[in-house]
């Protein structure tokens, strides 16, 4: 009943270790980061977040050495790599920047073969390597493959600029901003492609951004960072929200920190309610037989492979005149994947014209509905489990 | 706001299909130019015929002489523009990189006043001081003086190019020399081309200076039509070497649409 926890998605061994991590830089008097200690454990996403310049670029960079330390260890999965080659140190990497700085003068595939080609793959195991990269980021390799980054929207950019990072299957992925620029719709679906993309690949991810709802969204932990990289919170997303360390904390979650535990929650966490469906080729009569059978107001039409076609009312069906049942009735929408939270999900059943939210599986086949009993319901689960754990905890240690 | 799905990569139109004719120009485009120039070298031709040359003007003007003289102007601009750019372009890298930066504002200034000293004074000192003539003289003063525009457009070129792109070449691993040769120069060539093409034209005009030391040229035609006072052959001189530099320009044009990196 929570977010993907730390328990679930990664290991306890520590992928990324850093030791009393410094960096000043030249003709300044203070350390832009000061003696930062953190692990980074297999296969979760970390997320750095606090006001801006508090260090948290400075503190990524160091991690590939685009920025060197001035003093400290970077441990990589239990190597001491803090006097390594930077450039062979940057391959094993994943690098993700807020410009994306795409090569403009680049296919889109020789952008995402980029890597493999300084690890000196062979064509083919580099080509299909890049099909499988576009196929997984949602861009279908016949027609992306040989565009330039200028053909592009931003969202696609940013998306090819994750693929790019992944080219040569890094154990762990450096993230700055990388939805940063970006409308909010496109940002809420590209977080959500790549917390599935997450789900598969199971990458460690350091994860950089000034904004709290997408670190509680993003993170399995997350660092709340104060001026010079100090952590003043380093946490799961819950126990941020229901536990905040300090007044720090407090305030830079902000107010609204009930609401913003939706966001802690995914669709697929929660049971669906059902919801009466009929085929396409279904008659009228059995559409409003099905109608009558429960207190809906409208049966949700779906093709053979159960993929929702049409809301379809009884008024609609009575004025179908012949009609087949897919060409009457509304669209059927808000459409939801069951990777969104509940936020996004209560976002888009306020303004549904039946007050729910269809979710469908991967293919497209329908799997239920959300409604904002379901969400209130969440709400006060999430707040009791919250209260007994800090009970729990306060038991531990007293 | 749907979910998650490919839908916007699948609906997103393909952004613009003519693009792939980009900035290049259409084969009719191509050719208007040396149309015209073939069309002025044909009213130049006609109008010499027709008049009556006297002995001065037939020495001048014959096929041989003036075929001659353009071969040495062609031969002064390209080989001068050769080696500006094999110096030029050295350079424009080396002042670009981190190492350099105390040095490189003091250097633009040099430069620049470099560039304010006449190209005949540069070939008169050679000649005087250092008794230098010849071919040779005359490239040495041709480069000295293009250099500047190459070197400019070299580093303005490797300047212009998207830190970001740096930065995420740096960041997965590339070396600096790699990312000097696959990412820099490749994104610094439009800029690096049109300071070529300056060079040239330049060159072009500045190669007829340098039958002064001796040096030939379509200069020699223009001065014998100067010092024996024949208008004809000056303004035949005056015409090749403008048809002549429209025609590298045209020619250096081309080079800049077809060695321009797709995708920019
Ligand atoms: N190259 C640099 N030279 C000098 N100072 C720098 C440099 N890069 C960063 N700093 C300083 O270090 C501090 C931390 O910068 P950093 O970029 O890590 O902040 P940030 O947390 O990423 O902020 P933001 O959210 O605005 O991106 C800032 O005070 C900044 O001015
Ligand atoms: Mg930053």
């Amino acid at each position: 009943m929570t977010s993907p926890s730390v328990d679930s998605t990664s290991s306890d061994r520590v992928m990324i270790h850093l030791d009393q991590l410094s960096k000043r830089f030249p003709g300044q008097h203070d350390n832009a980061v000061d003696e930062l200690t953190m692990d980074v454990r297999e296969g979760e996403i970390v997320v750095l977040v606090g006001p801006s310049g508090c260090g948290k670029t400075t503190t990524m960079k160091m991690i590939n050495r685009i920025i060197e330390p001035t003093s400290g260890r970077i441990v990589l999965d239990g190597e001491d790599v803090t006097r390594t080659d930077p450039d062979q140190l940057r391959r094993r990497i994943g690098y993700v920047i807020q410009q994306v700085g795409l090569f403009p003068h680049l296919t889109v595939g020789d952008n995402i073969a980029t890597v493999p080609t300084l690890l000196g793959w062979s064509r083919d195991r580099t080509r299909e390597r890049v099909d499988e990269l576009l196929s997984m980021v949602n861009m279908p390799p016949e027609s992306f493959r040989d565009r330039y980054p200028k053909q592009l929207s931003g969202g696609q950019q940013q998306r090819i600029g994750v693929a790019r990072a992944l080219g040569g299957d890094p154990a762990v992925m450096l993230m700055d901003e990388p939805f940063g620029a970006i409308d909010p719709i496109t940002r809420d679906r590209l977080q959500n492609e790549f917390l599935r993309l997450q789900s598969e690949v199971r990458k460690t991810i350091v994860f950089v951004t000034h904004d709290i709802d997408e670190a509680i969204k993003m993170g399995d932990r997350i660092a709340i960072l104060q001026e010079g990289s100090r952590i003043a919170q380093y946490d799961t997303p819950e126990q941020i929200l229901t536990h905040p360390a300090n007044e720090f904390v407090a305030s830079f979650i902000g107010r609204g920190a009930s609401l913003k535990r939706l966001n802690l929650s995914r669709v697929a966490d929660i049971e669906l309610s059902p919801w009466p469906t009929v085929g396409v080729d279904a008659s009228p009569e059995e559409a409003l037989q099905a109608l009558r059978a429960t207190h809906h107001s409208a049966v949700l039409v779906l093709d053979e492979s159960g993929r929702p076609r049409r809301w379809v009312g009884a008024e609609d069906v009575r004025h179908a005149g012949g009609r087949p049942l897919d060409q009457v009735g509304l669209p059927p929408e808000p459409v939801v994947e069951p990777e969104v939270t509940l936020s996004d999900a209560l976002n888009e059943l306020l303004t549904a014209r039946y007050s729910v939210t269809i979710v469908v599986n991967r293919q497209g086949a329908f799997q239920g509905v959300v409604d904002i009993d379901q969400i209130t319901d969440a709400v006060r689960t999430m707040r009791r489990t919250a209260v007994s754990r800090a009970r729990a905890g306060l038991d531990e240690n007293p | 706001m749907s979910a998650p799905t490919s839908d916007d990569t699948t609906t997103q139109p393909a952004v613009t299909e003519e693009y792939h004719a980009g900035h290049r120009r259409s084969l009719a485009g191509y050719l208007v130019m040396p149309g015209v120039l073939a069309l002025a070298c044909l009213v130049l031709y006609v109008y010499v015929s027709q008049q009556e040359l006297d002995s001065i003007e037939a020495r001048s003007l014959n096929a041989a002489t003036l075929t001659g003289a353009l071969w040495e102007h062609v031969q002064l601009t390209a080989v001068s523009t050769v080696l500006t750019l094999l110096i030029a372009v050295p350079l424009g890298i080396v002042f670009t990189r981190p190492f350099t930066r105390p040095i490189r504002s003091y250097l633009i200034t040099l430069l620049t006043l470099g560039q304010a000293v006449p190209t005949i004074a540069v070939l008169v000192l050679l000649a005087v001081v250092f008794l230098f003539l010849g071919f040779w003289a005359a490239i040495v003063g041709l480069v000295l003086y293009a250099i500047i525009p190459v070197l400019l457009n070299t580093m303005v070129g490797l300047e212009q190019v998207d830190k970001a792109v740096l930065e995420a070449g740096r960041g997965m691993g590339m070396a600096r020399f790699t990312v000097l040769r696959r990412l820099e120069l490749p994104l610094a060539v439009p800029v690096i081309l049109a300071g070529v093409r300056t060079a040239l034209v330049i060159n072009v005009g500045t190669a007829t200076l340098v039958t002064y030391i001796n040096a030939g040229g379509l200069g020699d035609v223009i001065v014998a039509g100067l010092s024996t006072n024949r208008v004809t052959i000056q303004i035949v001189g005056a015409a090749l070497t403008a048809v002549l530099a429209l025609l590298i320009d045209y020619l250096a044009g081309i080079a800049e649409d077809l060695l321009r990196p797709r995708g920019l």
